[in-house]
């Protein structure tokens, strides 16, 4: 009986925080929530209804008048019709195949060693294989083309066609490799600098070595940052756009349509095609989407499993 | 004119295009101001065309004319100014080139000038039929660019041959010549990424992609002639007699400077960009008409060329009118885009001018450069119209040519590839395809 009067003014206090608490939140929220409805979901919403036009065009021979009526799925239905759109999904996931997995393996292989007791130079090792990174996609495609091609080549262009119908997925890929690779591997380095120093101490004072304190503690225990890794990469291949399309003038081995985006952009403004590009440009978003959850849940189990 | 001079950078720079298109913006249609001045805007990528505009503008206190360079060349512009259109905000007068007039017409960018301008009789009817449709005149053609046979007269000589091919099969003949005595020179490249270097080869086999009975298109892409000129080509590349790779690539340009390529089908603008491709070569270059398919027929293809066009959105036709009419067909302008831009004229009347008399710098050594070009406009063929959709035409001969050179597959089903892509765009945008 005697607590009751005691819980009765605590009692209010909950509900006042209560009342304050949602508004605080919802205020911090705010600006990432609007930028986020302004510029990724209306773009898209606007992008779903321009899917789902088309131009018309009747009067004459030159069509004295055009007009824009709705098309329900149709463009949808030529995209997923047209074999050229999964032609270049699946050239999309051969330089992603070659890409995501090189990424991951040499940044995790690059933090390692600029992590170990025996590194020395790090500094500076750690800038040089970040510096690509800085370099703009464009002009990195620029100058890995000059490498390539026979004319101005000093890796062998001569010898080797860098723009076989095999070669180029590689030569595309390792473009790209490298435009990102420094940038993941601050990110697995990171992790591993904040691993306590202790569990090393620990693990020598037992006798492991270099390589299975990196194999056994380090590895596992980035796990997730690995599985981040893994996730920028395969966002990063979904996206591929620049390295094709600057390396397009040098070779007949590219076309417009050689990944998806450079379709949609060949759609929208090489055929004035808005709409079709729309259309693809929108499923291409569902499939980056799917990809993106697949991916997490996947690399989320993995880890999960691991650290067990 | 300059039309291929940006193309190397321009899908590089791709993204800056949409950067350039939200600057753009401001630029709205003429305005006039409580003085009585009209005030235009001009949208051009012609090096050189800020002097013509300079001595329009002296000389015209009353309608002053602002030169805008496009944030990119050809579609890249033309597609802007469809987009623009819609919003209102497109330059009072645009370069367009002849292949993309009937898209721009069908977009309703540009405006018949037939009221604003008192006559085009210095133009021959060649001219007239790529600006005039169903009666009405769009736009006064600025130039005309019929293909050229560019060759280094040292190399070939040196190789033997004193005069350039004639004829097709001379050019095969001296193709083998050539790369047999240096397996790695070429006479020339196929050019898989220039659709109107082909369509200018097919126009002189005398193809004909477009035709129009009332307003029912025919679309014949993979006609008989064109057919011939692919299947010419094929061979070429098969018996590795040339270059398969695309013309301004880092490779081509390297390739023409160091006298690997040793000619080049181009167009009456190449001097304008040859000092750029091979600086090591200049007064080494020879101009002469390209290979005919029979001994002595003249007929030749053009690769560019250009109207002014007057824009929907322009609130000043008459006086945007007036200044096109002066550039291109007066003397003082004529005479001015000749020595300030190395045009040359598309009006007939024009092309003997005292200013073509000297040749542009890098042919500095064929004095009669001009004199040829004027006898080679006077053969110019093209296709009896050119389709609303050329842009789709042009992109699918990119993509389908880069494809069956890479692949070493038949350039017939290319071609078939092309004209498929062709008629089911018009189809689907709702134009009556026989």
């Amino acid at each position: 009986m005697a607590t009751v009067p005691a819980a009765a003014p605590a009692r209010p206090a909950p509900a006042r925080r209560r009342r304050r608490g949602p508004i605080l939140p919802v205020v911090l929220v705010a600006p990432a929530v609007a930028l986020l409805l302004l510029f990724t979901f209306a773009p898209a919403v606007y992008a779903f209804v321009l899917s789902l036009l088309r131009v018309h065009v009747s009067g004459g021979l030159l069509g004295t008048s055009t007009e824009t009526v709705f098309a329900g799925v149709a463009n949808y239905a030529s995209t997923l019709a047209d074999p050229e759109f999964w032609a270049s999904l699946g050239r999309m996931l051969l330089v992603a195949s070659v890409g995501v997995p090189s990424v991951l393996i040499l940044a995790t292989l690059f933090a390692l060693c600029l992590d170990a007791n025996r590194a020395r130079l790090t500094g500076f090792s750690r800038l040089a294989i970040f510096l690509p990174y800085a370099v703009p996609g464009v002009i990195a495609s620029l100058l890995w083309g000059f490498l390539y091609l026979p004319a101005t080549s000093p890796i062998g262009g001569q010898f080797i066609d860098y723009f076989g119908n095999t070669t180029i997925f590689f030569a595309v890929a390792n473009v790209a490799i490298w435009g990102v690779l420094g940038f993941n591997m601050v990110v697995l380095y990171t992790a591993l600098q904040s691993i306590p120093r202790e569990l090393f101490d620990a693990a020598q004072i037992d006798g492991a070595s270099e390589l299975q304190i990196a194999v056994r503690i380090k590895l596992p225990m980035i796990a997730p940052a690995m599985t981040l890794v893994a996730l920028f990469s395969v966002i990063g291949a979904l996206q591929l756009f620049n390295e094709p399309t600057t390396l397009k003038p040098l070779t007949n081995a590219i076309s417009s349509t050689w990944v998806p985006l450079m379709r949609v952009y060949s759609d929208a403004f090489v055929n004035n095609d808005i709409y079709g590009g729309a259309a693809s440009a929108f499923t291409l978003l569902v499939m980056t989407v799917v990809a993106t959850v697949l991916v997490n849940v996947v690399g989320n189990r993995l880890s999960r499993r691991s650290a067990r | 004119m300059n039309k291929k001079l940006l193309r190397g950078l321009a899908i590089p720079l791709a993204g800056l295009v949409a950067l350039g298109g939200l600057a753009a913006c401001s630029t709205s249609g003429g305005q006039s101001d409580g003085s009585g001045v009209v005030n235009l805007t001009f949208v051009n990528w012609d090096n050189g065309m800020d002097k013509v505009v300079d001595a329009w503008n002296t000389a015209n206190p009353k309608i002053q004319v602002k030169l805008i360079k496009p944030s990119g060349t050809g579609y890249t512009l033309y597609n802007k100014l469809i987009t623009d259109n819609k919003a209102g905000t497109n330059p009072d007068i645009a370069e367009i080139e002849y292949p993309a007039i009937p898209l721009m017409i069908s977009n309703k960018v540009i405006v018949p000038v037939d009221k604003y301008i008192s006559s085009l009789d210095n133009y021959s009817q060649n001219v007239l039929d790529r600006v005039r449709f169903e009666g009405k005149t769009y736009g006064v053609p600025q130039n005309i660019c019929p293909l050229v046979f560019f060759y280094r007269k040292d190399l070939f000589e040196a190789a033997g041959i004193t005069k350039p091919p004639a004829t097709w099969d001379e050019f095969a003949a001296d193709a083998a010549i050539i790369h047999g005595k240096n397996p790695k020179q070429y006479i020339s490249n196929f050019d898989a990424a220039s659709p109107e270097w082909f369509s200018g080869l097919a126009e002189q086999a005398g193809a004909n992609w477009w035709s129009a009975k009332g307003s029912t298109w025919t679309v014949d892409i993979d006609d008989a002639a064109t057919q011939k000129v692919a299947n010419y080509w094929q061979d070429l590349l098969t018996k590795d007699l040339v270059a398969p790779g695309p013309s301004w690539s880092t490779q081509w340009n390297t390739d023409m400077n160091t006298g690997n390529i040793v000619g080049w089908i181009s167009g009456q603008w190449a001097p304008n960009q040859l000092p750029s491709i091979t600086p090591d070569t200049a007064g080494k270059w020879a101009a002469a008409p390209v290979p005919s398919w029979t001994a002595g027929d003249q007929q030749i293809g053009t690769w560019g060329g250009e109207v002014e066009g007057v824009t929907a959105n322009s609130k000043h036709p008459a006086e945007a009118a007036k200044f096109v009419d002066w550039m291109n067909n007066s003397e003082k302008g004529i005479d001015l885009l000749i020595t300030k831009a190395q045009v040359f004229p598309a009006s007939a009347k024009y092309q003997s001018l005292p200013a073509l008399k000297t040749p542009p710098p890098f042919m500095s050594t064929q004095p009669d450069y001009n004199a040829l070009m004027a006898q080679l406009a006077s053969h110019v063929r093209g296709f009896d119209i050119w389709g609303p959709n050329a842009n789709i035409t042009f992109n699918a001969y990119s993509d389908a040519f880069g494809k069956a050179v890479q692949n070493k597959t038949s350039f017939q089903d290319a071609l078939k590839t092309v004209q498929e892509a062709s008629v089911a765009d018009m189809k689907k945008a709702g134009y009556t395809v026989k």
